[in-house]
């Protein structure tokens, strides 16, 4: 089902455009990038960004090469140089100050290390475990629908996407009571010391908001010490490797675990949500498809990927090259830094024909990379799919003549070259 | 937990006999051994399709066919699914499956 172009010939577009003279970080070409995407996988598929100082790995088979070898390509020492990038220090100083301590992200680390840390979170996330909370999420999501207006317009990453993701993870921690609109806040900011385009002070800005982010988990880090709980935060508290009582986890490695799973999966879930807007508001066919289709479990699946591939949440994740080594063509040396750009793998002709057209019936659909890829491949991925199935499956049971209220070209995107996340979308609907 | 065998026909035909144990996945046992294309990206958790096998017809009945969240991650990887695919994260290892014999499918 090929809703966009029956023939399976697609234009080409984008190319030729002057390389040397773009990059990632001006806003323009952040929110719209698809055009510096194309001209690197053409002529510069390792390319190295001036203003940002980091090669962009944009095409699909130097991902893959990266993602299955996490000790040339370090995940630790990537993330630390993109981490807060010019201002660590003063950033790092705030916490330790105000925010009861500098937290460093435990998942975000190389194997050894990082496969031990994984180990003790892999089994809450699995496919069937995930599957277990469809009727809790269903509810959430139709209860968020019910509250709609009756028409809109509305943003609907306000009046939708937020506020789902936010109950489905606060659920799943068990954080009962929290201000939606302060968890909203806090999950830019941490998102923010990855996306490389915050001044200084906005970085004081965020900071702020992570030091109060850290003493509302640090209460309920202490709650379940003392208390446990059948919930997630309880069983980063309590877990244990098999036979031994020696190897849990420390208090700083738990602050940083729950933090990472109450952020991680949060805003880039959201945008996900809005970009079902999205889809469904400019692409007719897409919409007409999907509306006919709410119970074809099969079709429903087959859509969500195919939203994530051609619009993915994430747009790069960083490495750092631990020794000298060959990529696409290239000589990287010890210590490049790498941003894998994802959007522009999934973009890739030669992997996903016709790669702009929304075809729900690719038969390499699993093989895009928004989730990442190797060891570090994104562990939320079950419970994200689930989440924007139901989303997609009561949206298209509840809602019609869903309609983007401003110029595709005027969508407005968060700064950022870790996400590529839309930060209003008004729209309007009627609800069936 | 007892010990038995299993057999990986990795994709360049290269045979890989291999001990494991009840208890275990077969794709534990591949990944432990190194079988080439038995990645597991997702851990076992039957969120990806990088342990994907195809199952000896000998063997196919003993094995069963996948559960409905099993065959909607194999529908994902369409072009190279056959009638005998299995994710290999989710075939538990038990003692009716001592000499399994299964087939590394493509990465493509």
């Amino acid at each position: 089902m090929n809703a966009t172009n029956g023939a399976g010939v697609c234009p080409m577009t984008g190319k030729g455009a002057a390389l040397e003279q773009m990059s990632l970080i001006d806003p323009e070409i952040s929110a719209r990038p698809k055009a510096y995407y194309d001209a690197m996988r053409e002529a510069d598929p390792v390319h190295y960004d001036e203003k940002l100082h980091m090669y962009l790995i944009s095409r699909f088979e130097d991902i893959q090469t990266i993602q299955r070898d996490p000790i040339t390509y370090s995940v630790k020492h990537g993330y630390e140089a993109q981490y807060s990038a010019g201002f660590f220090d003063e950033f790092k100083e705030i916490l330790e100050r105000d925010g009861g301590g500098y937290f460093p992200d435990a998942i975000m680390s190389d194997p050894p290390y990082h496969t031990h840390i994984r180990g003790l979170m892999d089994r809450a996330f699995t496919a069937h475990r995930v599957r277990e909370l469809e009727p809790l999420i269903t509810s959430i999501i139709v209860d968020v629908i019910d509250k709609l207006p009756a028409t809109g317009p509305v943003d609907i990453v306000k009046a939708f996407s937020v506020p789902i993701t936010i109950r489905v993870i606060c659920e799943q921690l068990g954080v009962d009571q929290y201000n939606a609109d302060k968890l909203s806040r806090w999950s830019q900011a941490v998102t923010a010391q990855i996306g490389r385009m915050q001044n200084r002070e906005q970085m004081i800005e965020n900071a702020k908001e992570l030091c109060d982010l850290q003493h509302f988990l640090i209460g309920h880090i202490r709650d379940r010490e003392a208390n446990p709980k059948e919930d997630m935060i309880s069983d980063l508290v309590h877990a244990k490797i098999e036979g031994s009582d020696e190897t849990k986890l420390t208090f700083k490695e738990i602050v940083s675990l729950v933090r990472a799973l109450m952020i991680a999966g949060n805003d880039t879930t959201a945008t996900a949500m809005t970009n079902l807007f999205y889809i469904l508001a400019t692409q007719p066919k897409v919409a007409e498809i999907l509306m006919n289709a709410a119970d074809d479990d099969r079709l429903m699946s087959r859509f969500t990927e195919e939203l994530l591939r051609i619009e993915p949440p994430v747009r790069g994740l960083s490495r750092m090259t631990t020794k000298e080594v060959e990529l696409g063509g290239k000589t990287l040396p010890a210590h490049a830094h790498l941003l894998l750009m994802y959007a522009s793998a999934n973009d890739q002709e030669e992997v996903f024909g016709c790669p702009r057209d929304f075809d729900m019936e690719r038969s390499n659909l699993g093989r895009h990379v928004s989730f990442g890829g190797g060891p570090h491949k994104c562990i939320g991925i079950s419970l994200a799919r689930l989440e924007i199935r139901i989303a997609a499956r009561e949206v298209a049971k509840r809602l019609k003549n869903i309609k983007l209220e401003i110029p595709v070209g005027e969508i407005p995107y968060l700064k950022s070259v870790a996400t590529h996340s839309i930060e209003s979308l008004p729209i309007s609907y009627t609800k069936i | 937990m007892s010990a038995l065998t299993v057999t990986f026909v990795e994709e360049d035909g290269t045979v890989k006999t291999l001990s494991g144990e009840t208890g275990q996945s077969l794709m534990q046992v591949g990944k432990d051994a190194g079988v080439e294309g038995i990645l597991a990206d997702c851990a076992g958790s039957c969120a990806c399709a990088t342990c994907h096998v195809y199952v000896d017809d000998d063997w196919y009945t003993a094995v069963g066919a996948p559960d409905a969240v099993e065959a909607e991650m194999l529908d994902m990887v369409a072009d190279v699914r056959k009638d005998n695919s299995r994710l290999s994260c989710q075939i538990k290892l038990t003692a009716a499956l001592d000499g399994l014999k299964v087939t590394v499918a493509p990465l493509g």
